[in-house]
């Protein structure tokens, strides 16, 4: 009997799909989105978390999804939201109606991920932000839950309790000050880079560093890409500050570093300068930056948990750097995702959101609870405070970044003084002492 | 019937002696047939995605084609105007709760002002001056909108706007017919008699002043027709992507509309659209390559602009098209003698 060529056409394209259609079915695997701007250090940092976090699933066979163990597969998105928002959001729709991701994690500038952040919802796709630390992305959970309840924030903690956790230093630094050099009270240089997101940090300090028992004698605000800064540092020496508040995020953080320590100004360094986070500091400043202290989230032997050494040493052998912040994408895959998919047995977003809302999960850099605002709505912000999430304050020590803070912190009365292990004393700069202690 | 068939005749009779007598026509044809059509091929959200941020920026490129390319005016802050264009219809959207069909025209008339804001002190001024002038006024109004976070939203913008429509195929449909129509109304403002008016300013002011021209006029109704459509691309810009922020106002955006026009051939109103269609979905294209994908494409652009100076599409216009010595008709290549006078034309 001859098979007619349409029949014999239809049977054609049936094997056909059938051949490209079961192995895919028979390799299910769990699609994590990895989205950041991956040609900067914060990207890297989203990818590198999360790469260390799924080699470490797929080395135990996977989870367990139900009956089934299953493997994870990362997307890679370049979001580029430095530079285009419409390109972050493009990388976002890509993920999920290309790669067909099951969740999310990453972004950074606040701008391209609320438009990321509605692409996400959309799709109700679960999206763990890791980098932007703007209070609107969680209040917006809160004000319309049953769109946004897909976004947890991942990390950091909100920006207010990042300005928060500065004052805190600054204090602990004054208060060092006060009792080592002796000087009744502490006159504070607040120099900050031109940029927009300075200025409510400025405004606030500007209300907080009074109420500290401190004096605020000067701002200096110098171009986020200067080279030189000579002309502020001669201004703020001549001003008798006895310390800088530094907000800087730029490259501005090298040259500012090297030229205190060249110049000697006999002022101690204490705030944010995200250079100084960095493990090439000390070459870039030739040593210059010695003595400077930043907020941080790692640091090398400092242990927040006991989670905190695997996974630091395990990413400095790996990526031969310590770990930033936005490399928690790791924690937030394997202790928040993980345990939650193997708990719902499913990867329906809503069952999940259900479980991990509810989840107080200990994570490296201490411990992750999601917070419900005054009216007890969700907010699925991260909690700030002591058990909780606190950050380090780290001090560049002659060749070594060590941590410092919280050093015998007692954050409230009756409550004990909390210090982490591997945290040491915080060090005054030689030249300072021999300008105050006579 | 018959009347039916008259008119049908009728239009196809026009078809074959306007569209069908030129390769750019039926270019230009099947570029509106496949837009029109598309979905019914395909309904994949992440193309549909790409050609409605393509058609955004399509009209954005041809309203600076017709203020620069046209009239002369070189603007190099154009991304003013889609700025105000956004933030108008962003702010009226969430505090005044009017609907994106009256938010995005209202967009459109708050750039026709900013337009007249921007023009009339710039009437004195021309070439570099004026195109280093322009520059300024997005940066300054970046300031005003950090200036005044509790309206603009500083540097988050404005967000939660209503979405465009109910579904992404609506958004596509919307967004495409509006680019089609209203750089359809670009070409024809620029064929008519005011266009002729606009390319003489360009060509030279004091000569045109001189024919009793009110010069003034029409350079104000350059930057307000441009400032119109620019603003009607920024509010469909707001209302797609949901939020309106100081990235409509940097500096990269108005030189991306510069680099768009330039690629695609300026003076034309085509060029830039064309333009936006080709480098758009090219640079999602050039994602399998994450690493080059800047490279890639300015090399690609600065290939095009290196041998093709006048831009791509008058390039490839020319080689499949020739212009009759005699009485400028444009005729098929392989013509040897013109469509209309019968002239020889090699």
């Amino acid at each position: 009997m001859k098979i007619p060529k349409f029949v014999l056409s239809i049977l054609l394209v049936a094997c056909l799909v059938m051949a490209i259609g079961l192995p895919a079915y028979a390799a299910k695997v769990i699609k994590i989105g990895v989205i950041g701007p991956m040609k900067f250090m914060q990207g890297k940092g989203h990818w590198n978390g999360a790469t260390m976090a799924a080699e470490e699933i797929n080395a135990k066979g996977g989870l367990w999804v139900g009956k089934k163990k299953v493997k994870i597969e990362l997307v890679k998105l370049d979001s580029n939201e430095f530079l285009s928002i419409i390109d972050a959001t493009n990388a976002m729709e890509l993920a999920i109606t290309r790669h067909k991701v099951d969740f999310l994690v990453g972004g950074f500038r606040t701008e391209a991920v609320l438009a990321m952040q509605d692409i996400a919802m959309d799709y109700k796709k679960i999206f763990l932000g890791c980098g932007a630390a703007h209070p609107e992305l969680c209040i917006r959970v809160a004000k319309d839950y049953k769109r946004y309840k897909y976004f947890f924030r991942g990390t950091p903690f909100n920006s207010r309790y990042l300005v928060k956790t500065c004052f805190i230093q600054m204090a602990t630094v004054g208060g060092i000050l006060k009792k080592v050099l002796g000087i009744p009270k502490v006159k504070v240089a607040i120099v900050a880079e031109k940029a927009v997101w300075v200025d409510p940090m400025i405004k606030a300090a500007k209300g907080f560093i009074p109420k500290m028992g401190m004096e605020v004698v000067g701002i200096w605000r110098p171009s986020a890409v200067a080279t030189d800064v000579t002309a502020e540092l001669s201004a703020i020496q001549r001003s008798g500050a006895h310390m800088i508040f530094t907000i800087l995020s730029s490259s501005v953080g090298i040259p500012f570093a090297r030229q205190v320590g060249e110049l000697k100004i006999p002022a101690v360094q204490v705030g944010i300068n995200v250079e100084a986070q960095k493990d090439g500091f000390w070459e870039a400043t030739q040593g210059m930056g010695n003595y400077v202290m930043t907020l941080n989230t790692y640091a090398r032997g400092v242990e927040v948990n006991e989670l905190t050494p695997r996974f630091v040493n395990t990413y400095i052998k790996r990526f031969g750097e310590t770990p930033t912040y936005t490399a928690d994408t790791y924690a937030n895959i394997i202790y928040g995702l993980a345990p939650v998919i193997e708990e719902a047995g499913t990867l329906d977003a809503d069952k999940i959101v259900a479980i991990l809302e509810n989840r107080e999960y200990a994570v490296p850099s201490g411990k992750n609870k999601y917070m419900k605002d005054a009216q007890g709505r969700h907010l699925h912000d991260l909690t700030w405070g002591p058990g909780y999430l606190t950050s380090l304050g780290v001090q560049w020590q002659d060749g070594k970044l060590v941590g410092v803070w919280p050093n015998r912190w007692k954050p409230a009365k009756g409550v004990p003084e909390i210090t982490y292990k591997g945290i040491v004393p915080y060090k005054i700069a030689p030249w300072i002492i021999k300008e105050y202690k006579k | 019937m018959g009347i039916l068939g008259v008119y049908l005749r009728k239009i196809y009779t026009l078809f074959r002696g306007e569209v069908l007598v030129l390769p750019s026509r039926i270019v230009v044809f099947l570029f509106f047939l496949v837009l029109l059509f598309l979905p019914v091929v395909t309904q994949d959200l992440y193309l549909l995605r790409i050609l409605i941020l393509t058609s955004i920026f399509a009209i954005l490129a041809a309203s600076w084609d017709l203020l620069s390319g046209y009239t002369g005016q070189m603007n190099f802050g154009h991304a003013l105007f889609f700025g105000v264009g956004a933030y108008t219809a962003a702010l009226l959207n969430l505090h005044a709760h009017i609907p994106p069909y009256g938010s995005i025209p209202l967009g459109g008339l708050a750039a026709v002002l900013a337009g007249l804001v921007i023009g009339i002190p710039c009437l004195r001024l021309r070439g570099t001056y004026l195109a280093l002038t322009t520059l300024a006024f997005p940066i300054i109004l970046m300031g005003i909108v950090f200036a005044i976070p509790g309206i603009t939203g500083g540097e988050l913008g404005v967000s939660g706007l209503s979405r465009l429509s109910s579904s992404r195929l609506y958004d596509y449909y919307i967004t495409v017919v509006l680019m089609l129509g209203l750089c359809t109304i670009m070409w024809k403002i620029t064929d008519s008699k005011t266009g002729i008016i606009f390319h003489a300013i360009r060509e030279d002011e004091l000569a045109v002043r001189t024919s009793g021209i009110n010069v003034t006029r029409y350079k104000l109704l350059a930057f307000s027709l441009s400032g119109f459509f620019a603003g009607i691309s920024g509010g469909l810009y707001a209302h797609f992507m949901r939020i309106a922020g100081p990235s409509t106002l940097e500096v990269s955006m108005s030189f991306t509309v510069v680099i768009w026009a330039v690629f695609g051939g300026i003076v034309t109103i085509y060029g830039p659209v064309g333009a936006v269609f080709i480098l758009f979905p090219l640079l999602e294209f050039f994602r399998f390559w994450p690493e080059f994908r800047m490279l890639l494409f300015a090399v690609v652009i600065l290939l095009i602009l290196l041998y093709m100076p006048n831009g791509i599409l008058p390039w490839v216009r020319d080689k499949i098209e020739k212009e009759c010595p005699r009485c400028k008709v444009r005729n098929v290549a392989t013509r040897k003698t013109c469509r209309v006078c019968v002239a020889p034309l090699d």
